[in-house]
């Protein structure tokens, strides 16, 4: 299990293999202070170069057996990939997760297999933004070529607009974390704005073959400037036909990519004008967000009502077992990323008991922790927190999110 | 020793169960468990706990320079905690011995089988365990031992970290069952969303 010791997921994906009885090591891309007192159970692996990190699991696997890798996130996807070839465990191609991860690569061969996504074109970091801005088109959104969770993704609607946005993911190019990743980060990508609804489609992928597991809406219209997460709900809203065609679509993408095995993180747009590939990631949804998905098992021994986490069918994919028939269960769910409500250093969170005592609400979870800096979007990445809701109906789900949300009051100091 | 002079830090683990660090040894010769006002005669700290008015206490464990307190009263800890803090004060200032030495007969098997445990896990956690978390800050405190499962709060560097649960379960666990391997399950009580200095801070998404 390769965990970056940044991960929002270590506890369900070690929840996930307790509860399926593996044998777990866990790497890191830093030790664990416990590494040398449990060398079978924890590891060190160089996250940046994946053909490295494979060099060091295989010489792990000659002492310690493993029969299943998972990445969880865009850059253990292509180390995950790269450990899989290397023993000759199930997994993706390297290549087809190394263009996944990259959005210009992912642009291109999408646009080459004829999956429809926006326009775009790649530039350098040192490029006059000025020149530039006269040669794009508008509305457009500017992005890095690696980053995560809409980090320096920004929209622009006028040549003025562009040049701040340019500077802007400029300076967040040369932060170091940033910087550290070497040559992707000296280019920026411009595309065009693809106005419309978004959804996100979690999925699975078998032998190239995509198992849907939810179809999310995005209730709240991401038209930018800045591109921060709110609300997702599942079960879409969408007529059968329109969940269908996105799902199709997600599958011609995945196979462009190269993509065959394990889960499948997919955005898209949808409007009069057809639907548009935003991304497709080799990874699980971010951030907590897979607590609201639950499946049902049917398969030989199972108990009526055993529910399985996504987690749990990930891992066991992994392993190689053949997918048991996974049906999200029948209850409506939702999540929110809570917004970062203002810069600052995070000082207290108060409501968080009324809005747990929110009819629906099953969980919040506050994730920044008091003397956290708050950064906003696009300079920042972290939510301070998350909302789960689960009930009947998509709508009572949605307000009951809205509603937990207001009762919270974030305490924050001005930087 | 001036009873005032002695300090006393509370550490509540949740609305039924608080730890109570004290400046001055309570008892070291392990564990000691108290369930019932009875089971607390002869050792005036227990007595002085148990005869707390309205706070209905349920257990009182002693260790080392520590006793945490299990009560049933839903009165917050704030209340409680000040009637513990004097009850501690007047079983020193009493002369009397604070904790009785354990009784010959045997206890019920279980109760003495988690004491048992707690003085090993407590001992593993001090010899290893910490010295281990320590390098990244950290701090695992053992809070008791229930019909073999293990309750323990993470602090400093662990407390909300965000790889926590990989500390706890691929180390901390990982070494109780190679050392102690009749610990039945590891709990964590740990309040992680109140965790001031993580040692990771979860970013990526």
């Amino acid at each position: 299990m390769l965990l970056p010791t940044a991960t929002y997921r270590a506890g369900a994906f070690v929840a996930a293999a307790r509860r399926l009885g593996v044998s777990l090591t866990v790497a890191s891309e830093q030790p664990s202070t416990f590494q040398e007192a449990a060398p079978e159970r924890l590891l060190t692996l160089d996250f940046s170069d994946p053909e490295r990190a494979a060099a060091q699991a295989r010489a792990f696997a000659a002492r310690v057996p493993v029969h299943g890798v998972v990445g969880v996130d865009d850059d253990t996807a292509a180390v995950a990939a790269a450990i899989a070839a290397a023993l000759g465990l199930r997994g993706n191609p390297p290549a087809a997760a190394a263009a996944a991860r990259d959005k210009y690569a992912q642009r291109t061969r999408l646009a080459a297999a004829g999956v429809p996504v926006p326009r775009f074109t790649r530039h350098r970091v040192d490029e006059d933004p000025a020149l530039l801005a006269g040669r794009v088109p508008y509305p457009c959104v500017l992005k890095p070529l690696r980053l995560a969770a809409s980090r320096g993704v920004i929209r622009a609607d006028t040549a003025a607009a562009f040049v701040a946005a340019f500077e802007r993911l400029r300076r967040i190019l040369a932060a170091p974390d940033v910087a550290a990743c070497g040559e992707p980060a000296r280019y920026v990508l411009v595309e065009e704005f693809i106005p419309g609804d978004e959804h996100a489609l979690e999925g699975l992928l078998a032998g190239g073959r995509l198992h849907v597991l939810a179809l999310f809406d995005k209730p709240d219209p991401l038209d930018g400037p800045y591109f921060e997460e709110t609300i997702y709900l599942t079960p879409s809203r969408l007529p059968d036909a329109a969940q269908r065609a996105i799902a199709a679509c997600v599958e011609r993408a995945a196979a462009a990519l190269g993509l065959v095995e394990g889960p499948v993180h997919a955005e898209v747009r949808r409007n009069p004008s057809g639907l548009w590939v935003i991304e497709v990631a080799a990874r699980p949804i971010g951030g907590r967000c897979s607590r609201v998905l639950r499946f049902v098992r049917r398969d030989p021994g199972a108990e009526a009502g055993d529910l399985l986490s996504l987690e749990e069918a990930i891992v066991r994919h992994a392993l190689g077992e053949a997918l048991p028939p996974l049906e999200r269960e029948p209850a409506a769910a939702g999540v929110m990323m809570i917004p970062v409500p203002r810069a600052g250093v995070l000082r207290e969170v108060r409501g968080v008991d009324a809005a747990r005592a929110v009819p629906l609400v099953e969980a919040v979870e506050i994730t920044a922790h008091p003397g956290q800096p708050l950064v906003p979007w696009p300079e920042g990445s972290r939510y301070p927190g998350f909302i789960f809701a689960r009930g009947d109906r998509a709508d009572a789900v949605d307000a009951a999110l809205r509603a937990a949300h207001r009762r919270l009051e974030f305490v924050v100091d001005a930087d | 020793m001036n009873p005032a002079d002695i300090r006393i830090t509370a550490e509540p683990v949740d609305v039924g169960r608080c730890k109570f660090v004290v400046s001055e040894p309570l008892y070291e010769a392990g564990v000691r468990r108290f369930t019932s006002a009875a089971d607390a005669a002869g050792s005036a700290l227990a007595e002085a706990i148990f005869a707390i008015p309205g706070a209905e206490v349920a257990e009182v464990i002693v260790a080392g320079h520590a006793v945490t307190v299990v009560k049933r009263s839903p009165a917050p800890w704030q209340a409680v905690g000040k009637a513990v803090g004097q009850a501690i004060r007047a079983a020193f200032a009493s002369g009397r011995p604070l904790v009785a030495p354990k009784p010959a007969a045997a206890q019920a098997p279980a109760a003495v089988d988690d004491d048992v445990l707690y003085e090993r896990v407590a001992d593993l956690f001090e010899r290893q365990v910490n010295p281990m978390v320590a390098r990244h800050g950290g701090r695992v405190e053992l809070i008791d031992v229930q019909d073999a499962v293990v309750l323990l709060r993470l602090a400093g560097g662990c407390q909300g970290c965000g790889m926590a649960d990989v500390t706890l379960r691929q180390g901390i666990e990982a070494m109780l069952h190679e050392h102690v391997p009749e610990v039945q399950g590891v709990v964590d009580v740990t309040d992680h969303a109140a965790g001031t200095n993580p040692y990771f801070s979860a970013a990526k998404k």
